[in-house]
């Protein structure tokens, strides 16, 4: 499958303000460049999925903007937003098939049945799982379950793709494969990802641009490699442990 | 070299006294109600044979089967929208919504049918009469009677059911291009699908035993408004004891049946779907893991 011709995927939150609950989650500004990657690293309850369901538009913002493509999310319905979301626990439709997950977008926009089995056997066949593709998500292991929630929002060639601590709960070698896939996919979906983990190798390892969120803020944005040598506030090196 | 000291017994076990209370409740439903259930069936057995070859109860029961299935097929009806509703959308008037649905389910069925008895022997009523639509004294009034006071109970299984999908799962679904109705349609129903003919069952099964708010509104006329607890009530009236213990067993039959298959059905859809891939190459590879386990 081919990357899509469109150029699109610039990701700007301005002044916004998020609330889940009794927290809340400040992120001044933020500015997310097209096809770049960029992680959002931060402590557990920092607030760093708040940000990517908020970047999804899951909730209404207390305060602030989100931009996609210059659009107001507001002004977009979820269904328009060309954006896909992987969560840690795949999320995947428990009464449909590891296929007929990957081909719901595609029945939901009407492609055709022919043109849609298509795509979803090119999906198949690109993150290895032809193997499951009868199966339920039930009985699939944790990184068949990643790829199969991966292949699902790739098929409809989404603009941006935001990704829930992705790769927390494999182990070591399905990890780095998995690294190899998402490079790959990036590579030839030309989307912008932008992915939460709290592991700094993998921000490092996969981003090019590393975000930092402690205590409900965004605190400091930098380039990826340079988490370790960079000078931040006191707060941001404590977190990096090098304070 | 000393002996390593003895490690003290965990005695987490012989405290749990759950289990204990658990077979007390149960011994006591045994006792109280197993032994009304005998009493039914060892005073109605001999009748039995008699009570369903005769056409009284045989109307009852065509009526009771007639009355629930149609007020279980309207409850689900109204209940599937209206669980979706309160379990998934913020709109005006929702919690006065859920007050009234949860005061329908504390009242007592009696007032409920003395409620719908001033409400359609009113001028509202008569016009709705004279319109052609009969309620009081009328088989159709045991199909309102049995809505009324199923609709709230049908919907409370639903809306628990509803409540109970991850809403990621349904935001996943709109990043896909699924509209709420397509969310409702592919994702909602068929994840509840369980819960949902469970609840069928449960509420059909309600409609056949309901009584008070049929007694109400439309009365017990022999062979014109007898459902099968009118059917028993009127027997123990006339003093036919040995007929209402047979019609009771009919009862108990349909009981048991709906309870089966409500069990079979009231388990989690995830599970089951892990069940029937099983049958494939699945569970088979699961089994054969387990038993590289044991060898090893």
């Amino acid at each position: 499958m081919r990357g899509k011709a469109m150029s699109g995927g610039s990701i700007e939150i301005r002044d916004m303000v998020a609330r889940r609950g009794s927290f809340l989650l400040r992120v001044d500004e933020l500015h997310i460049e097209p096809h770049e990657i960029f992680a959002i690293v931060g402590e557990t309850g920092a607030g760093k999925t708040v940000l990517l369901e908020a970047i999804a538009g899951a909730f209404p913002l207390e305060a602030g903007s989100i931009l996609l493509d210059g659009k107001d999310i507001r002004c977009l319905p979820v269904q328009q937003r060309r954006l896909g979301i992987v969560y840690q626990d795949h999320a995947l439709f428990p009464h449909m098939t590891v296929a007929e997950n990957i081909g719901y977008g595609l029945r939901m926009a009407r492609v055709p049945k022919a043109e849609a089995a298509r795509r979803v056997e090119e999906m198949l066949d690109l993150f290895s799982i032809r193997h499951i593709a009868d199966r339920y998500p039930g009985i699939i292991s944790g990184g068949e379950g990643q790829r199969a929630a991966l292949a699902r929002a790739l098929v409809m060639q989404p603009e941006i793709l935001l990704l829930d601590e992705p790769f927390s709960a494999l182990d070591p070698t399905t990890k780095k494969r998995m690294y190899e896939t998402l490079r790959d996919v990036h590579g030839r979906f030309r989307c912008t990802v932008v992915f939460v983990t709290h592991d700094f190798n993998e921000a490092c390892c996969l981003g090019h641009r590393a975000g930092i969120i402690l205590d409900g803020a965004l605190q400091a944005v930098c380039p990826a490699d340079e988490l370790f040598t960079r000078e931040f506030c006191p707060q941001v090196m404590a977190f990096l442990g090098r304070g | 070299m000393s002996a390593a000291p003895k490690p003290k017994r965990h005695r987490g076990r012989k405290r749990n006294i759950f289990p204990a209370l658990c077979m007390l409740v149960t011994g006591m439903v045994l006792l109280f109600i197993g032994s009304a259930i005998f009493a039914i069936v060892a005073g109605g057995i001999s009748h039995f044979g008699e009570a369903i070859s005769s056409e009284e109860v045989l109307f009852s029961l065509r009526m009771s089967v007639t009355t629930s299935s149609i007020s279980t097929v309207i409850c689900l009806l109204l209940s599937l929208p209206t669980a979706y509703a309160l379990s998934h959308v913020a709109f005006p008037g929702k919690r006065l919504a859920e007050i009234l649905m949860e005061l329908t389910l504390s009242l007592p069925y009696i007032l409920l049918g003395f409620a719908l008895l001033l409400i359609f022997s009113s001028p509202l009523g008569k016009a709705l009469k004279e319109a052609g639509f009969a309620v009081v004294f009328s088989p159709a009034g045991i199909v309102f009677a049995q809505m009324i006071v199923n609709l709230p109970f049908a919907i409370r299984m639903m809306r628990t059911a509803f409540a109970g999908v991850n809403p990621r799962i349904e935001f996943v679904a709109q990043t896909l291009g699924a509209m709420p109705w397509d969310v409702f349609r592919t994702i909602i129903v068929p994840m509840c699908r369980n819960q949902i003919i469970s609840a069928f069952v449960l509420t059909w099964a309600r409609g056949m035993g309901e009584f008070g708010a049929t007694l109400m509104l439309v009365g017990v006329t022999r062979m014109k408004t007898e459902t099968l607890p009118g059917s028993i009530y009127l027997s123990i009236s006339t003093g036919n004891t040995e007929t209402a213990m047979a019609t009771a067993m009919i009862m108990l039959l349909v009981s048991a049946f709906t309870l089966a298959v409500a069990n079979v059905l009231d388990r989690p859809t995830g599970a089951s779907r892990v069940g029937r891939a099983g049958k494939g190459l699945g569970l088979r590879r699961m089994r054969k893991c387990g038993e590289c386990e044991g060898k090893r």
